[in-house]
């Protein structure tokens, strides 16, 4: 770890104030530290936000709201989001260890840092940590990288659960920057690799996530999340499906989709959302859709296994909402 | 009298030091003056180490030291240089600028703070010359070399082993492979040392202390007297804390130029690559039977990945020699060196590889003659060892069979693959022969009695967690007839060696020989012991006995007795004013190996659960029953069968390390990427033993159990989840990928 600054200014205010070329907030640190010590992340300041007012887990006319300094654990065991977006309490209930969720805010899960082990391995080139040098994953090992999103320069999947469940419900960050607050959706927050793949999301230096916002959707009572992995827990996904029906008389009326594991962003499916809107709540109907699901993928030696462990993850997780 | 608590359950005698912390491993010396080597690894796969810029690590804050190639620590080589070690390193770190292996040792920064040392390290700027390393094992396979000469126990008038299997009216033939595993345990390997006039105190964990004394006293050039290792609490070991990694050589060589103690600790990531793991494999099995699935022969041919920086490599095949009665049987062990670590043995390091081997090839013998698997082994029971013809000592196998295969429900297995569902799971049984051969070392213990009513029972053993603290209460308990609370073990130290070794002797835990080293060993201690106390109990001229003769003082339960008079131990010493009266007994094999073989032996049953959308794996429930003589704490020994399944789910299902072919670089040399089981992976263990006595091996009847459980659940699994879905996986580990074709 390098030796760095430290302070924890204790408004949202004063920490936008003394962000700086090369400073970076400090929530649970579960990222952030973690990468500092590998010396993948090696910031000159470090900002801890832990004494801002971003906390909070409440539902208003805009609909569930989760301050960026909650922690994961806290969200998951709300009693509101349980029973409004199961899709989220199982989202975060499947991530890391109670150990870590306890630390890892809501923030800190959306901005968390690829998995990939090159760009964990400063020995390593990576595009993304050291642009330009190279990325070995592409003919290297590969099993856990993305299939969906991926570019000539980058090919790591994007980790985090929640950010999965957030954009299949259109959720949206609140952002507070020096020239004041603004909302984005959380889809949009994210940026493909391209050839820029070190740029990740489309937060400007400096600026604060304050909140997440989910929007009202009494269907989403009927969601789930599914998380495919090696082991039964402590591992990221494989894949997963973020998956919601606004079920009716049988009839899948409306219905959200998306996939996590297999995309350099958290991915939603349109398509297959469209194949089976209007369709009866059936397996060959879900077997049908989920074929669209890996429409464009682009697998490499070691997850070819991919495209179709990730159809049948939405089939799992379509039919366990049927019944 | 006291009631023998050998065969029940004890908790461990040290469980409340290490629950509360107190328990002081290598790392926790924290000696005045210490300072901290931390270790430089190569970034590349093969080449030399063309410069070094150390000046901006010397800058840095807190630095004392910087050893590079250039400016190597001074260490005489190896031991292991006479590949003949068969285990070990043939080069030390440093002491030339050949880079072997990627995370090859090639530089150690000490300072005054663990941080400094690391934060200095990362400073350093090393550049090669680079050669392209040649680190695939799966190209290396068809070019491998002879790692021994093959086997071949043939019946009369078959000539070969491929006659023997032409001439069976069935045969399967199949390839199994697996990648190597590490295996990192929870304690990283760590050492502080401490030079104090020409002594040498290494605080470091070890399998076994005397041979870690033996191992570093060559290689900082002082006679292994004045190398002394404490050892009493080892956080794991399987294995891995048999050899002196890089890490207890360096802080000894540090600690003597520096004038103060280092300690060197090995990250998690290091781990990896400065300590040992076990090899890739590759085995083909090929077995001939009749139709009714009698065995005619076995063709097992192994290949295991080597180093070319160490003689380490792993001998599968040879499990196949000890399980199955069969005329004909081949074994053989091919190497393919590569520019990787050097490996080393890591629990049940042939057997674990073999019986999945030979234990999945059953099974698909099995399936193609269309009998059931357990009927299958019992057609092939042998009541002799088969490589040898040696009678066993004492085998109940069959029964670990019968009363396996009731507890668990084997009767419920459907007929037919891929055909039992339940709700979203696809539902399968499969089972294994465990099989680990019983060894014993000679291994010395003192047994003394004291003024103050407790007795001390020591010895240079070691308790890598496998209970040994408590088996020396125990055993010590039950010899000398008084409760556990008055038994002072003690271990984990070489001056309680109490006799001269020789290199290459193992005294500690190692090969599932500790118990069965250590408690026989005690056992005739005591007797001494006791013979001695009667002895002063007739001689002293204070004692109540004295002037009697020796047979008609009595010892039992402590209490000595002649007619009338009668007096504990602690009060005879308490009257002659005698501290102690001790004896130190080694014992060891006689000739009975000469008249049978010997091993552990057990059945092992597994329920797997398969998602029928998404295909992956999980382990139900299992059973394992075990004939490993007497069992002489059941709660510890509990432990390690289910430690060993534990293994066993980690092998099938979960573990391998990913050997990057063009770099040599392990892709997952972390516990993030390399998944070991967690607690949600493991289902409940029914865990029965059925305690024969073994004393035709020792006195005491006990066998190892140690490894035994390893050698063999991975079959066991992996059968299951042929039996669940049909589909039969030779590549291990089983992961969903590989289940996703149907
Ligand atoms: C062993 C392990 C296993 C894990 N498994 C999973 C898993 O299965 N699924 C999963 O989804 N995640 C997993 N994670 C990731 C974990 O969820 C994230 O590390 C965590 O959510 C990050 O939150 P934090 O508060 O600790 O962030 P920090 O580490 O404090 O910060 C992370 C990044 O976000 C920035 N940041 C934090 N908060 C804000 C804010 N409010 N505004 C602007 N920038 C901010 C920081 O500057 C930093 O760049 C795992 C992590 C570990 C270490």
């Amino acid at each position: 770890m390098r030796p760095f600054e430290f302070a924890a200014p204790d408004s949202v205010r004063q920490a936008l104030h003394q962000a700086r070329d090369g400073s970076a907030y400090l929530a649970g640190g579960t990222t952030l530290v973690d990468l500092m010590k590998l010396d993948v992340m090696t910031p000159t300041l470090v900002l801890d936000l832990n004494a801002l007012p971003l906390r909070g887990i409440r539902v208003d006319r805009h609909g569930l709201r989760l301050g960026a300094l909650e922690p994961m654990s806290e969200v998951a065991a709300n009693g509101l989001v349980a029973t409004g977006y199961p899709m989220i309490t199982k989202a975060l209930l499947l991530s890391a260890s109670p150990q870590l969720r306890n630390m890892a805010t809501i923030g800190g899960n959306l901005l968390q840092r690829t998995r990939c082990g090159y760009f964990r391995d400063t020995a390593s080139p990576c595009n993304k940590r050291a642009p330009g040098s190279g990325c070995p994953a592409i003919d290297g090992d590969n099993r856990t990288h993305a299939v969906l999103g991926t570019s000539a320069q980058c090919v790591a999947t994007h980790a985090s659960d929640l950010a999965v469940a957030l954009v299949a419900l259109d959720a949206s960050v609140v952002i507070h920057g020096a020239t004041g607050t603004r909302r984005m959706p959380v889809a949009e927050l994210y940026l493909l690799p391209g050839v820029t793949p070190h740029q990740e999301h489309r937060l400007r230096p400096g600026e604060i996530i304050a909140e997440v916002v989910v929007p009202t959707l009494d269907w989403a009572r009927r969601s789930t999340y599914v998380k495919v992995r090696d082991r039964s827990s402590f591992e990221f996904a494989l894949t997963s499906a973020a998956v919601a029906v606004d079920l009716r008389h049988g009839v899948i009326e409306d219905v959200r989709v998306a996939a996590g594991g297999v995309g350099t962003t958290p991915w939603r499916l349109p398509a297959v959302e469209r194949a089976l809107r209007g369709r009866p709540m059936r397996t060959d109907v879900f077997e049908a859709a989920a074929m669209v699901a890996s429409h464009g993928a682009k697998p490499l030696t070691h997850n070819a296994f991919k495209p179709e462990l990730l159809r049948r993850t939405i089939v799992r997780a379509l039919t366990s909402l049927a019944v | 009298m006291t009631r023998s608590p050998v065969g029940t359950p004890v908790r461990r005698v040290e469980g409340r030091l290490k629950v509360t912390g107190a328990a002081r491993y290598p790392a926790d010396h924290n000696l005045s003056d210490l300072a901290h080597g931390y270790l430089v690894l190569s970034t590349i796969g093969r080449g030399t180490v063309r410069s070094m810029n150390v000046d901006p690590v010397r800058a840095a804050p807190g630095v004392l030291a910087v050893y590079t190639p250039f400016e190597p620590p001074p260490l005489e080589p190896p031991w292991a240089q006479d590949p003949t070690a068969g285990i070990g390193y043939l080069q030390f770190p440093m002491q030339d600028k050949e880079v072997r292996y990627h995370g090859q040792v090639i530089g150690m920064v000490v300072a005054r703070t663990f941080e400094q040392a690391r934060d200095a390290a990362a400073l350093l700027e090393v550049t090669y010359q680079r050669r392209t390393p040649n680190a695939s094992f799966a190209d290396g396979v068809p070019h491998a070399t002879q790692g021994r000469p093959p086997v071949d126990i043939l019946a009369a008038g078959t000539g070969s082993i491929d006659e023997a299997l032409a001439r069976s009216e069935v045969t399967v033939t199949a390839t199994y492979t697996q990648h190597p595993e590490h295996h990192n345990p929870m304690e990283p390997h760590a050492t502080t040392a401490v030079w104090q006039g020409g002594h040498l105190t290494l605080y470091c964990g070890a399998q076994a202390p005397l041979l870690r004394a033996l191992q570093v006293a060559p290689a900082v050039g002082v006679d292994p007297a004045r190398v002394h290792v404490v050892s009493p609490h080892v956080g794991g070991g399987f294995g891995g804390k048999v050899v002196a990694y890089p890490q207890s050589v360096l802080a000894a060589s540090a600690a003597r130029e520096l004038g103060r103690p280092v300690r060197v600790v090995v990250t998690r990531e290091q781990l990896f690559t400065v300590t040992g793991h076990r090899p890739a494999f590759s085995q083909t099995v090929s077995l001939g039977a009749d139709r009714h699935g009698r065995l005619n022969a076995i063709k097992h041919d192994a290949v295991s990945s080597g180093s070319v920086a160490g003689p380490y490599f792993g001998d599968p095949a040879d499990w196949s020699r000890t399980v199955y009665r069969c005329p004909n049987i081949h074994l053989g062990a091919r190497v393919v060196p590569l520019d990787v670590p050097p490996a080393t043995i890591m629990r049940a390091p042939n057997e674990e590889p073999g019986s999945f081997a030979l234990e999945s090839a059953m099974d698909e013998l099995a399936a193609t003659l269309g009998v059931d698997p357990l009927a299958l082994r019992t057609a092939n029971y042998s009541t002799t060892h088969p490589g040898t013809g040696l009678p066993w000592s004492s085998k109940h196998l069959d029964e670990c069979y019968r009363v396996g295969a009731d507890r668990f429900g084997w009767h419920r297995r459907a007929a037919e693959p891929g055909t039992r569902v339940d709700g979203d799971w696809l539902v399968g049984m499969g089972m294994a022969t465990l099989v680990y051969p019983a060894a014993r070392f000679e291994m010395a213990m003192r047994v003394a009695f004291r003024r103050d009513g407790t007795a001390d029972v020591a010895g240079a053993t070691a308790d890598p967690g496998t209970g040994m603290w408590t088996v020396l209460a125990v055993v010590g308990a039950d010899s000398l007839g008084i409760p556990i609370h008055r038994i002072r073990p003690d271990l984990g130290d070489s001056a309680l060696a109490s006799s001269p070794l020789v290199p290459g002797m193992l005294a500690g835990a190692g090969g599932s020989t500790g118990t069965a080293s250590a408690a026989p060993a005690v056992r005739a201690a005591a007797e001494s012991a006791i013979r001695a106390l009667r002895k002063h109990a007739v001689e002293h001229d204070r004692s109540p006995f004295h002037g009697l003769s020796v047979e008609d003082v009595h010892y039992r339960d402590g209490v000595l007795h002649a007619g009338r008079a009668t007096a504990t131990f602690g009060e005879l010493l308490t009257a002659t004013g005698t501290g102690r009266i001790e004896a130190v007994e080694a014992t060891g094999q006689g000739d009975e190996v000469t008249r049978h073989a010997f091993a552990s032996f057990g059945a092992c049953f597994c329920e797997v659960r398969v998602n029928r959308w998404t295909r992956e794996p999980r382990v139900a429930r299992m059973t394992c029953v075990v004939d490993a003589g007497t069992i002489i704490n059941t709660a510890t020994a509990r432990n390690q069968i289910v430690g060993g399944i534990v293994w066993g789910v980690g092998q099938a299902l979960l573990e391998g390390a990913r050997v990057d072919p063009a770099s040599g670089r392990i892709a997952n040399a972390n516990l993030a990427d390399y998944p070991i089981p967690v607690n949600a992976d493991i289902p409940p263990v029914d865990v029965h033993f059925l305690s024969y006595p073994d004393t035709v091996f020792n006195p005491l009847g006990a066998r190892g159990i140690g490894e035994l459980s390893t050698a063999g659940s991975a079959a066991a699994i992996v059968n299951a989840v042929y039996d669940a879905t049909g589909i039969r996986v030779r590549d291990l580990p089983v992961t969903m990928d590989k289940l996703l074709a149907r």
